[in-house]
């Protein structure tokens, strides 16, 4: 396995969007504005990989979008089609 | 007592200006029982993602209060009797 230590990363680290909004503490679900970027013109919630979040920060994401979703603050499905 | 956030969205039907005062008939659940009603944010009137019985707007509040858990929930359940209420969402913000 010594030939995997010398290779380089590929992988570049996304920037965490809630670190360049500066948002602090748990994520609100009736910010809408800044839940939208963390999901699709369909309304789904961007995984993990796409947005670039922690484990714990994604979970909190995903908590606050569903509570919006049952006050009607965001869509279930946007269906544009 | 713990602090609670409770959001209601009413019925777009009912007069803006006669909110606040049902809204506090209702509130007076939580102030008879001991506890405290800290902020009454009133949003007004907002589109909503989907319709919610036949609404495709709602009037939308957010309550901030301390009470405790029995007097939430007996609010919640008087609120959920109204049929001018079309949603309500009762939150506990600092636990999680």
């Amino acid at each position: 396995m010594a030939k995997r230590d010398t290779r380089k990363p590929v992988i570049k680290k996304k920037a965490n969007p809630l670190k360049t909004t500066k948002v602090e503490g748990p994520i609100d679900y009736k910010d809408t504005a800044l839940l939208r970027k963390f999901i699709s013109d369909r309304g789904k919630i961007r995984a993990r990989r796409v947005t670039g979040v922690s484990v714990q920060e994604q979970r909190q994401i995903a908590r606050a979008v569903k509570n919006a979703r049952e006050m009607a603050l965001l869509p279930y499905s946007s269906s544009a089609r | 007592m713990r602090h609670y956030e409770l959001m209601v969205i009413l019925d777009p039907a009912i007069d803006e200006r006669t909110v606040p005062a049902s809204l506090e008939k209702f509130l007076g659940v939580i102030t008879s029982g001991g506890g405290t009603v800290d902020n009454v944010d009133i949003w007004g009137k907002r589109r909503l993602a989907f319709e919610i019985a036949k609404n495709s707007e709602g009037i939308y509040a957010v309550v901030d209060m301390h009470a405790t858990p029995e007097l939430a929930k007996e609010l919640d359940r008087q609120l959920g009797l109204s049929e001018s209420i079309l949603r309500t969402k009762l939150i506990r913000p600092d636990a999680r």
